[in-house]
């Protein structure tokens, strides 16, 4: 076990910003609301799964919608509350922890607020390793987890609890509700024991987003080539430097969607890079050929500060740098590509691992 | 109390699309079901509120959605009874009974189902003394009682739990979820005690519908004039007979929604009607004036046979006579004229009671 207070806040809003390949929500506002709740209700504990009694039971928390709105539309916090201790009075038995379900972007730190206001502890693992747009998108989903009893609130005070015969149900009625509650929402969701996230849970991944924050901060104060050293820290590939043209940009059905177009420059130069993204970043094609996909973790990166830049945050002419990360070794099964491959989202493109396009080099 | 059989069914039926202006629901499907229950389980206990005590908790069951798809879809009786458990679970009380939430239509029959499968009495009353197509608009929500804890379940065993702020909310999320549910959806709703229901519920709706049911039959079986007996058996006014000439009808947003234009005949020759519709009647206009508006209800009849003709039935060619009556007079209370008035359904009129326009004629 050990502590999260505000000083570790920074550094894991930091490093979920790069795990969020470019969405889970801007972790800013997360990363505030935490702050505030640790202040208020004191510093939260972080354990691993190997801490806990096989038979606790865990509810994760989240925020549910289009990370363009939560910009400018705050949760009030009680929402948060409402969701989890809603799952957790419809199941009938004491919730030990809550957790991250998803440790890239918001959804990193929202768990913090719950856990420091309800004084229960939090758990060092997440569903994802990343962020993805839709709800059946966990690992969980893979080890038949069930998402439901799953609970939505929002800011004025409704709850919506579900029991739904598959996650990608609760995905189809959740994500309307969203809409009709200003498309955000807070949710609980996935309740499962110590010994099934033992299995099912990617464990570490709090802890890992501290890291890379830590890593990436450092950069910014003392290193000439910031993106480099992320880069090294998240093992991963640099795929692109450029200057970022057209951004095409639709709010659709609760998710913000777009693609950004991006020249190349410096060794770059004369290419070009098309980033398809919906909530996250899923697609880069450069010169129109598919170079990286979903499952494997993209992220945009300020090519001076190395500042990791989320999809409601690219600009018309940035400059940036394009790094690809191997994901979580449990999505590249064939159920695990079921679920989050480039197919699934609409991309007529086999997944082939980034480290086998870029290893080589 | 008294018990309800096989042809109780048949006359509560025919009534209730009388009551039903159109909408609810043909009652066929929902006669169809609760004839199978009482066969297979036995007839169902009615009880006046006056039978019943002060504490009993009483929770409506109902169907929800596009009455043109229950037609091809029938619910498939699992789903209420889901419904209707998961309340009385997820509220901790026993219901002792069930009831109709809206005489109208396919929602009087709907509750004998659940009342013949659980062996649980049925209560004769309702919520609106009509049909109307939206959750909120109910004699309870001007009293205050709130239509959450609600739940709604579909036929492949997806279950949704709401608690809400207001009535309005429960038909936001609702009619959202009821759409991806294929257009249909049960569920159980506005539990309140037997105190409550004496304050706030219309009285006898479903004996009411009966009568009716049996006079149209009777005025059938005597060759009478089964128009002018309904007519009578209602205490309400004839507006028009003629032929269909156009029917314009669309499913949106979970709803038949749509107009019927007709050309007078007999004494009502030279004149045209325009009726519109949401799932149920909503106004009268003849040569462009008002004739009716809701909360008022308008019944279209088969010219012969004075049998009820819902929405989804009405088609170019039919010879139709259209009667208005009052509606109960609770609607025309302040509170609850509001959540029924012409202008909220996008109606510039002010409200004139059918018996003020049509007194004398």
């Amino acid at each position: 076990m050990r502590i999260i207070d505000e000083s570790v806040l920074e550094d894991l809003a930091l490093g979920a910003a790069v795990l969020g390949t470019g969405g889970g929500g801007d972790p800013y506002i997360g990363k505030l609301m935490a702050r505030q709740a640790i202040r208020d209700y004191g510093p939260v504990e972080l354990y691993t799964l190997d801490e806990l009694d096989d038979d606790d039971l865990i509810v994760p928390t989240a925020m549910m919608g289009a990370p363009t709105v939560m910009v400018e539309k705050m949760p009030n916090g009680d929402d948060i509350v409402n969701a989890f201790l809603s799952v957790g009075k419809y199941i009938g038995k004491p919730v030990k922890a809550t957790m991250s379900i998803e440790a890239g972007g918001l959804n990193s730190v929202v768990p913090i607020y719950c856990a420091a206001r309800l004084s229960v502890p939090m758990v060092d693992c997440d569903g994802m390793g990343r962020a993805f747009p839709e709800l059946q998108m966990v690992t969980h989903t893979i080890h038949g987890i069930s998402s439901t009893p799953f609970a939505m609130s929002d800011e004025r005070g409704n709850t919506v609890l579900m029991e739904t015969i598959s996650n990608l149900w609760t995905e189809t009625f959740a994500r309307s509700v969203t809409v009709n509650m200003g498309a955000m929402a807070m949710i609980a969701l996935y309740a499962a024991t110590v010994a099934q996230l033992k299995e099912a849970a990617i464990p570490g991944t709090i802890t890992l987003a501290e890291e890379i924050g830590k890593v990436v901060r450092r950069a910014r104060l003392e290193e000439d080539e910031p993106v480099e050293t992320i880069r090294e820290a998240v093992g991963g590939y640099l795929i692109f430097k450029g200057k970022i043209g057209d951004v095409e940009r639709r709010t659709e059905a609760g998710f913000a969607k777009g693609d950004a177009h991006i020249e190349g420059i410096d060794e770059y130069a004369g290419q070009r890079l098309q980033l398809s993204f919906q909530n996250e970043h899923l697609a880069a094609r450069i010169d129109g050929e598919f170079k990286v996909t979903v499952p494997d973790l993209l992220a945009v990166l300020d090519v001076d500060t190395g500042e990791p830049i989320t999809t409601e945050g690219l600009r018309y002419g940035f400059r940036v740098a394009i790094i690809a990360i191997p994901c979580a070794e449990k999505w590249r099964s064939p159920k695990g590509l079921e679920i989050v491959g480039p197919g699934y989202f609409g991309y007529d493109t086999e997944y082939i691992p980034v480290e086998q396009t870029y290893g080589a080099g | 109390m008294r018990h309800l059989h096989e042809e109780n069914i048949e006359d509560i039926a025919l009534g209730a699309a009388v009551l039903g202006t159109g909408g609810g629901g043909d009652p066929y499907v929902g006669k169809l079901m609760a004839r199978e229950a009482v066969r297979q389980y036995g007839p169902v206990e009615l009880y006046t509120l006056d039978e019943l005590d002060d504490d009993d908790l009483i929770v409506p069951s109902a169907g929800m959605g596009a009455p043109i798809v229950i037609v091809e879809k029938l619910p498939a009786g699992d789903d209420m009874i889901r419904a209707f458990k998961a309340l009385g679970k997820y509220s901790g009380r026993e219901p002792r009974g069930t009831m109709s939430i809206e005489a109208g239509g396919l929602n009087s029959i709907m509750p004998i189902y659940v009342a013949a499968r659980l062996r649980i009495p049925m209560v004769d009353c309702d919520g609106m003394g009509r049909a109307f197509p939206e959750i909120q608009m109910t004699i309870f929500t001007a009293h205050g009682i709130t239509a959450s804890p609600f739940a709604m379940s579909d036929e492949r065993g997806n279950v949704l739990l709401m608690d809400t702020i207001s009535n309005h909310w429960v038909e936001t999320f609702a009619r959202s979820c009821v759409v991806h549910m294929g257009a249909e959806g049960m569920i159980a709703l506005y539990s309140a005690t037997v105190k409550q229901l004496k304050e706030a519920a219309i009285h006898g709706t479903i004996t009411l519908a009966e009568e009716i049911g049996k006079t149209v039959r009777n005025a059938r079986r005597d060759e009478a004039n089964p128009v002018d007996a309904v007519r009578q058996a209602v205490g309400g006014f004839l507006l028009f007979r003629g032929k269909i000439t156009d029917v314009d009808r669309r499913i949106e947003g979970g709803w038949n929604r749509g107009d019927a234009k007709m050309a007078g005949s007999g004494d009502f020759s030279g004149q045209e009607l325009l009726l519109e519709f949401q799932n149920e009647h909503l106004a009268v206009r003849i040569d462009g004036e008002f004739a009716a508006t809701v909360p008022d209800l308008i019944a279209v009849l088969d010219s012969e046979t004075g049998e009820p003709i819902t929405t989804e039935a009405l088609r170019y060619g039919m010879r139709v006579a259209v009667i208005a009556f009052p509606c109960a007079p609770q609607w025309r209370e302040p509170a609850a004229l509001e959540l029924a008035h012409p202008r909220y359904f996008g109606y510039d009129v002010d409200y004139v009671p059918v018996e003020e326009r049509y007194r004398g004629a």
